[in-house]
């Protein structure tokens, strides 16, 4: 199993290191864009909505955007950044010509995904930060939630790459499913209002629970309670996502 | 001492154990309804140059991938290196390099951090790889294009960038998926060169290519593959000696000539008749038969030569080859 994480790492040392030779315009658009959501919703709309849930619009929206940060970056890594890195640029079967197999390939994904995931969030979360719209003492929550998130949707992308047919399919599972996901997970406004049926859906969304604990950790606002309730279901989704993703993904590098 | 020369030869450690470096039983691959490899046989002996030649679709590259774990094997028992690589590929795959049919290079990088990422992959130690990598480069002509990118590379310059990235691990069995394909003359040549020299190091090879003269100048042994199945094998020159010894003569397209060609082959076994894109041939046992019979018809041939293992070939697979079809 050591062995197995050293050769993953080794793939994902080779992601970072493509990553880093743009390090700037690579991460530009990824904090650029949670911010300037925030900026056009915080304080264009937060102008008309008075408070929500007993805060200003913009410091109601900024923890959610943070913790969305993550799912954007895995949806696009395990979706068109794998399918590209596959079919068309074909970098994995060199790759298998060495010591790592699919499955240490498979692992190695998981870890950049995860990891990006994680730094991705927590910059943003470093801006709001600076910008004073949310709270501190929960920070480590960030990167670790930030993991968790995009280890589940960028299992869904995996999913997803292992049965499209071309790479334009991924625009109706970006519209069908990961939009709706993104709209619905209580970034936007809380669940709680909203008609029971889509209450239950909501809980199937494992973003919905991450935004809660980012929610909670940067408002430092029941972290405790949250943690307990969204925490199990977050994991789970986790436990179930990642295997079942590798599993499908498999017949790519391995016939 | 090992880090002063970058590419010198394993110590004979690593040959200890039987000489078959790959042992293949009646092995069966299949993708779907396709059956790309129906019941292979045949050993590669340590130090040897091994080729597997066939037309397109003929389950090289098949089996190429299954020598290396790449694919599950759907039938029959393969050894290399004396492991499975369904279940050992791991421990295989530190032990070879492959030259894959695609070159596979990693484009989102230049050429020498694509062979340090490669060779972080091989588990070569961090403070090896540079020179490592710099002096294969060197060899291969491309160290002043280090810093180059993939798509800056001429197909000759990748190619042999494909060579470095097989040879970073100091690899036994050395696997050439068609290396030479489509390049020129002087960059076939050079790699050729290079082919021997692994050779000569001890370096075992497997080699698929459409040139017949590439298989007849580096192969100790090969087989020729049609459809997923073995239809012949043993050294070139046997094969030739075998299948059709003699010599053959060349003419222009001629449908008169082409029957009388025809009905003379016909009422003579000895004598083999048949066409190719380059016009009509026929095929004598030896010179003196070949000399009597144009003396005796009052031919007139364009060309002739001693039968190759092109004939053979196409004896035995009823194909033509062509590296590009
Ligand atoms: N991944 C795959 N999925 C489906 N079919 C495949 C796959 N790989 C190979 N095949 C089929 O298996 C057969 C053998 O293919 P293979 O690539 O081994 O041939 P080859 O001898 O290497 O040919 P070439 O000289 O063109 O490289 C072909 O019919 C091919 O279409
Ligand atoms: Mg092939």
């Amino acid at each position: 199993m050591l062995e197995t994480l050293r050769l993953s790492w080794r793939l994902t040392l080779r992601h970072w290191d493509v990553y880093r030779q743009n390090l700037l315009p690579n991460i530009a658009p990824t904090v650029s864009d949670p911010v300037f959501f925030l900026l056009a919703l915080g304080i264009g709309l937060g102008a008309y909505l008075h408070e929500m849930e007993g805060r200003t619009y913009l410091h109601f929206l900024a923890p959610g955007l943070a913790m969305a940060t993550a799912f954007w970056t895995a949806f696009f890594e395990s979706s068109y950044g794998f399918f590209i890195r596959h079919t068309y640029e074909g970098i994995y079967k060199a790759v298998l010509t060495t010591p790592i197999g699919p499955r240490e390939v498979i692992i190695g994904e998981f870890i950049w995904v995860a990891l990006k995931g994680a730094g991705m969030a927590s910059g943003v979360t470093l801006v709001l930060l600076v910008a004073g719209v949310i709270e501190w003492v929960w920070l480590p929550l960030v990167p670790v939630t930030g993991a968790l998130i995009a280890l589940t949707c960028g299992s869904i992308g995996f999913i997803a790459t292992a049965f499209v047919k071309n790479i334009n399919q991924f625009q109706t599972v970006y519209a069908l499913v990961i939009n709706p996901v993104f709209f619905f997970s209580g970034i936007f406004f809380p669940i709680g209002g909203t008609p029971a049926l889509i209450q239950v859906l909501v809980w199937c969304s494992p973003l919905y629970h991450g935004v809660r604990i980012g929610q909670a950790a940067l408002w430092n606002e029941a972290v405790p309670a949250t943690l307990l309730l969204h925490g199990p279901p977050l994991l789970a989704f986790t436990a179930i996502l990642v295997p079942l993703a590798g599993r499908l993904i498999r017949p790519k590098l391995y016939q | 001492m090992e880090a002063s020369t970058p590419t010198a030869p394993r110590p004979a450690a690593a040959a200890h154990g039987d000489e078959t470096i790959v042992r293949c039983r009646d092995v069966h691959k299949s993708f779907g309804a396709i059956q790309a490899v129906r019941g292979a046989s045949f050993d590669i002996n340590r130090g040897e140059c091994f080729g597997l030649l066939g037309p397109n679709g003929a389950g090289k590259s098949t089996i190429i991938s299954l020598i290396y774990g790449a694919a599950s094997r759907g039938g029959g028992d393969l050894t290399v290196f004396g492991l499975d690589p369904a279940t050992r590929s791991r421990r295989i795959k530190e032990r070879l390099g492959v030259v894959t049919q695609d070159n596979a290079l990693d484009e989102d990088m230049g050429v020498r951090s694509n062979m340090m990422m490669y060779a972080r992959c091989l588990g070569i130690p961090r403070r090896e790889r540079r020179a490592r990598v710099d002096a294969l480069l060197e060899e291969m002509a491309l160290l002043h294009r280090a810093d180059a990118t993939i798509k800056a590379l001429s197909g000759g310059m990748q190619r042999r960038l494909v060579f470095v990235r097989a040879l970073l691990g100091r690899p036994d069995l050395l696997i050439l998926d068609e290396p030479t394909t489509g390049l020129d003359p002087a960059v076939r040549l050079l790699l050729w060169e290079k082919v021997r020299e692994m050779k000569r190091r001890g370096v075992t090879l497997l080699l698929t290519t459409h040139y017949m003269d590439e298989a007849e100048r580096l192969c100790d042994r090969l087989v020729i593959m049609d459809q997923g199945a073995i239809r012949a094998g043993g050294s070139p020159r046997n094969l030739i000696r075998e299948h059709c010894p003699g010599m053959v003569a060349h003419f222009d397209p001629d449908p008169d000539l082409r029957r009388q060609l025809l009905d003379t082959a016909e009422a003579d076994a000895s004598l083999h008749f048949g066409e190719d894109s380059a016009g009509l041939y026929i095929r004598a046992p030896d010179l003196h038969c070949l000399d009597l019979l144009i003396r005796r018809l009052g031919l007139n041939p364009g060309m002739i030569r001693p039968a190759n293992l092109e004939d053979v070939f196409l004896a035995i697979t009823g194909k033509e080859l062509s590296a590009d079809a």
